[in-house]
């Protein structure tokens, strides 16, 4: 009876329908969320959505490097990721609530809407030159959403691992985009998720410069005196 | 082969770095880097029969144009790590660098200018994508090697930017993919599979992915409004740092809208595309000098000038001709050049006076005569004035540039004028201040900081070069040049 | 005016007056075990109530006859609102009867008599009660509009009776936009009757009153209506989701048998949600006042996309 269920093209479409609805969800909650712990909650649900979402698209076209593609992403996105995080929060204590928004979270989903609908209509401009079933057309504009709302959270936040989130959720929508699309070689994707590593990576330890509250920051301003404010 | 030979090198080198111990030989290591590129470089153009593909798989490609850049890259890598020797064992001693970092610093060093290399000589577009990530993060690690609170804001703005665009350029890269697969039945992402069956792509479709990819590569050029990420990166780094990015990062950007571009200008993409672009290159001219104006700071001063550079050189490609490519060609090598012994001057003028701010800087010429006239000799030579290579190239550019639309010409022209009034003012101001100025609450007369052995050389021996570059087009340069312009497909 | 429409209005009125105060009770409880106490018992409304309607009614000297109208207005509109929500059975209705608009209508008119009560009695609290719900309506205003429009885009009809026909003619919800819908109308639940994080139902500090400044000053008959009006409300709301999202054992013919299990899906159905409701407000903190519109936007959020949604597939 499940077999039957998952043999049955129009019922795996509804369910990844559902699944892009959930991953709208996600985004809309990471441009309204204030604390630290939930957004790294929320990228993991994300990017779990993305592995489920990858599987379902397996058994409907049957493409091999979807279910590698589900694999990796689950790896590195759903397990090291917000683990690496974590661990690196926990070992600096960075204040778990985000202070400051440029953009509150009313006027950013606002704006996201905006976003979509832009998505929309630049993509279906497109399309009528491609020949694209309808859920690979919502794919895709899902997966353009997604991005351009990733790149809201970058720029309308102030604390660096929240930008990283940001940037990390564009990432997952430019993976969405990809597999509706086309189908690119599997060992891009490789390459893209150490890139992806390495960025995270630095970024965090960086920001432990940045975010938390050392002393010998403020000592290390006050020797390098070219910097010391009297610029901007 | 030759990749392999670059790859075996790169490891070579990184391994010794590692185990070296003190930052002489660190340093020497890294200086032999640099050489061993430049000498397999030099041997493959000399030798072999370029273009051709490497490693069997078609996913490295060696032409002229990668050739081009990537000599130019090594060359400035070793007039880097050569002036890097005494640079930074004085940032050491002044305790802004700390000692354990040296090791990363040169490992990293290193490491970029092995990716650099790879990345031009990526024939697959995706490869391309990946292994300018890769720089931009390397980069990035340099610049926040300082570990200043500025810095590391500099390089996290780097990096976000720079990063988030790739991803839409990512975007184009699959647009491109899908098209290229409609077309030609299964997708691809290489340049000359891609350059060869241009004409069969549908315009609208890839001037959209053109513009995708544009987004990202631009971002990684400074081009406006992608760019301001560049004035902070490439103020607060390290100098010898400063020059690699100027001097080579932003070739990437350019590299890659160069091979995009080659691909249009075979389609009826073309006259929005170029429109486009030499509307772009404009506004990053305009953007850029009217910031110029406004700066204090030596070091900002020069990337803004970075900036406008890139602008002229946005504009050099939009125009599409033969001529203007072959122009645009040698710009990137002589502004590299350029930018690279002013970034050199600044670093000197740095360490002397603690500061890249205008009020602190008083009698140059006593303290640091060659850091000060070479900084003079190379604001007149970034500035287009002749005999130095960059006034023939910025003139023939604008001569093509004169065919196409009078008026920008005349703005540029325009802001070309300001953009020596900017610097001229800030070399009058700084320049011809003097300790005697002071008060009798002046500070005590500056000890000359004494210019350790490695400096001076890459700065006079790019000043020679560029002179004798504008002098005598070398007749081997011109057949490279023309080389470069038949393969990309304009002749 | 068939038998059927008038068999519907006796059962479906009765059927809300009588549940409506142990779901009330319910969300109670949850939120009292939630705190790790065993709280009031659940039939404890339906005593409250009767003590309430035994007791003498006062009037502030200062008050007029909205004060004595009112509570009964309320709950007539309220009721009239409850015949546009089928909750056990689809009857055969005449026109106009189910209209989202018109409900929109009459919850509006109950928000605007409670606020003027709010004012009457010329006591400060009131008037600030009043203030603060209105001005938090004005914002829910457009989210609710726009969430009723997109359930109507998605179900093709602004008729209530009709949707839930079409709903409960099919197993799994009819489209996967239904459920960012749900999420709309659930946070349309919780803003309406007053909930944490919109407002704490069982403050006693006057300064964080909203819903509750208003109804200060009632006592009574006055009261006990005022507070069944409140949990006809929550039950109606709570009835919309429900029939929305999961409508099995929605029939549309009347049988005795077929009544009674619907009747007794509703309350299945209807308690789950309730517990919902009541562990949500426990894991969630009251918001500050200039914060609320942004949980609105989440729910216009929703709304929209939901309409963005259908246009795309």
């Amino acid at each position: 009876m499940i077999s039957s269920f998952i043999a049955n093209p129009a019922f795996l479409e509804d369910i990844i329908r559902i699944l892009f609805v959930f991953v709208l969800i996600t985004a809309a909650f990471t441009l309204s969320t204030r604390n630290i712990a939930s957004l790294l909650t929320v990228y993991a649900v994300q990017s779990l959505l993305m592995v489920l979402i990858a599987i379902f698209l397996y058994l409907i076209e049957g493409n091999k490097t979807l279910i590698a593609i589900a694999a990796l992403t689950l790896v590195s996105k759903v397990l090291l990721i917000p683990l690496f995080i974590n661990l690196i929060g926990e070992k600096i204590k960075i204040s778990r609530d985000l202070k400051f928004n440029y953009l509150e979270p009313t006027a950013s989903l606002l704006v996201s809407i905006g976003l979509i609908l832009l998505a929309y209509v630049f993509l279906s401009g497109f399309f009528s030159e491609f020949i694209l079933g309808k859920l690979f057309f919502m794919g895709a504009v899902i997966g353009l959403s997604l991005t351009l709302m990733g790149m809201l959270v970058m720029f309308s936040r102030r604390k660096v691992i929240t930008k990283a989130i940001g940037y990390l959720t564009m990432e997952n929508g430019v993976l969405l985009f990809g597999i509706f699309v086309a189908d690119l070689p599997f060992i891009i994707e490789i390459l893209i998720v150490i890139d992806l590593m390495i960025l995270v990576l630095l970024t965090t330890i960086l920001a432990i410069g940045l975010d938390s509250t050392i002393e010998e920051y403020h000592q290390r301003l006050q020797t390098l005196k070219i910097w010391s404010g009297r610029e901007n | 082969m030759i990749i392999l030979g670059y790859l075996a090198m790169g490891a070579i080198a990184l391994a010794l770095i590692a185990l070296s111990k003190s930052h002489r030989t660190m340093n020497a290591f890294f200086i032999l880097h640099t050489l061993a590129f430049l000498a397999i470089g030099v041997y493959v153009l000399l030798t072999t029969a370029v273009p051709i593909f490497e490693t069997g798989s078609e996913y490295f490609y060696v032409d002229h144009l990668s050739l081009y850049e990537v000599l130019i890259a090594a060359l400035l890598f070793f007039l880097a790590s050569v002036y890097a020797n005494g640079y930074v064992e004085s940032l050491v001693q002044a305790q802004e660098l700390h000692r354990n970092n040296l090791k990363i610093f040169y490992m990293i060093f290193s490491i970029l200018l092995t990716t650099v290399t790879l990345a031009f000589f990526s024939d697959n577009l995706a490869l391309f994508w990946i292994f300018a990530e890769l720089t931009t993060i390397f980069s990035a690690a340099l610049v926040a090697i300082l570990s200043a609170k500025e810095n590391i804001d500099a390089a996290i703005k780097y990096i976000f930017i720079a990063s988030g665009a790739m991803l839409f350029s990512f975007i184009g890269l699959i647009f491109l993919y899908t098209l290229s697969g409609e077309v030609l039945g299964s997708g691809t992402l290489n340049w000359i599979i891609l350059a060869k069956n241009a004409a069969l792509l549908s315009p609208k479709i890839l001037t959209a992915s053109f513009i995708f990819l544009f987004i990202g590569f631009a971002a990684k050029s400074g081009i406006f409004p992608f760019h301001t990420w560049l004035p902070d990166a490439h103020s607060k780094a390290p100098s010898a740092v400063s020059a690699i990015l100027s001097g080579v990062l932003l070739n990437i950007g350019i590299y890659g809208i160069l091979r995009m571009y080659a691909i249009v200008r075979q389609t009826q993409a073309e006259p929005m595309v170029s429109k486009f672009l030499l509307g772009f290159g404009l506004l990053t001219v305009a953007v850029a000098v009217l910031n110029m104006l406004l700066q204090k700071n030596l070091k900002m001063l020069i990337a803004f000038s970075s900036v406008e550079h890139m602008g002229i050189l946005l504009l050099g490609i939009g125009i599409g001709t033969p001529l203007a490519l072959f122009w645009t060609l040698f710009y990137i090598l002589a502004h590299s050049l350029t930018k690279a012994s002013l970034f050199f001057s600044a670093g000197i003028l740095h360490r002397q006076y603690e500061s890249n701010l205008i009020q602190d800087i008083k009698d140059v010429f006593s303290l640091q005569p060659i850091a000060g006239w070479g900084f003079v000799i190379g604001t007149f030579a970034i500035v287009g004035m002749p005999p130095f290579p960059i006034f023939s190239a910025k003139f023939f550019i604008l001569l093509e540039a004169f065919g196409f639309s009078k008026s920008l010409v005349f703005a540029v022209l325009l802001l070309l004028v300001i953009a020596s009034a900017a610097f001229a003012r800030f070399l009058i101001e700084a320049f011809t201040q003097s300790s005697k100025d002071e008060g009798t609450d002046g500070m005590e007369a500056l000890l000359p900081y004494t210019v350790r052995g490695g400096m001076k050389f890459p700065i006079l021996s790019i000043l020679f070069v560029i002179l004798a570059l504008g002098v005598f087009f070398p007749e081997p340069l011109e057949k490279l040049l023309n080389t470069i312009v038949y393969e990309l497909g304009y002749m | 005016m068939n038998a059927s429409f008038l068999l519907f209005t006796l059962l479906n009125t009765g059927f809300i007056l009588l549940v409506s105060p142990l779901f009330m009770s319910l969300i109670k409880k949850v939120k009292a075990y939630a705190q790790g106490r065993k709280g009031p018992r659940l039939l404890q409304n339906y005593l409250d109530l009767r003590k309430l309607m035994q007791k003498e009614v006062v009037y502030s000297p200062n008050s007029s006859g909205i004060m004595r109208i009112a509570p009964y207005l309320n709950l007539a509109v309220l009721l009239l609102a409850s015949l546009f929500v089928p909750v056990v059975f689809i009857p055969d209705a005449p026109a106009g009867i189910g209209n989202i608009i018109v409900f929109l209508y009459l919850l509006a008119i109950e928000r605007f008599f409670t606020a003027l009560c709010g004012l009457d009695a010329g006591s400060s609290f009131g008037g600030m009660g009043s203030s603060r719900l209105m001005s938090l309506s004005a914002v829910i205003e457009p989210t609710m509009v726009i969430a009723f429009a997109a359930l109507a885009y998605v179900l093709r009809t602004v008729n209530f009776h009709e949707m839930f026909a079409i709903t409960a003619g099919s197993t799994i919800p009819e489209s996967p936009t239904l459920t960012l819908i749900s999420i709309s109308l659930f946070i349309i639940i919780i803003v309406e009757t007053g909930r944490i994080p919109v407002d704490n139902p069982a403050t006693h500090l006057e300064l964080t009153m909203m819903n509750e400044a208003m109804i200060l000053e009632q006592s009574g008959k006055n009261l006990a209506l005022i507070e069944l009006t409140h949990a006809v409300k929550q039950t109606i709301l709570m009835a919309i989701l429900i029939n929305v999202l999961v409508p099995w054992g929605l029939v549309t013919e009347l049988t005795f048998a077929g009544l009674a299990v619907s009747c007794l899906y509703f309350l299945l159905k209807a308690s789950l949600l309730a517990g919902l409701i009541g562990l949500f407000e426990s894991s969630i903190a009251k918001m500050r006042l200039f914060r609320l519109p942004s949980f609105y936007m989440m729910a216009f959020f929703f709304s929209a996309l939901t309409i963005l949604m259908e246009v795309f597939a």
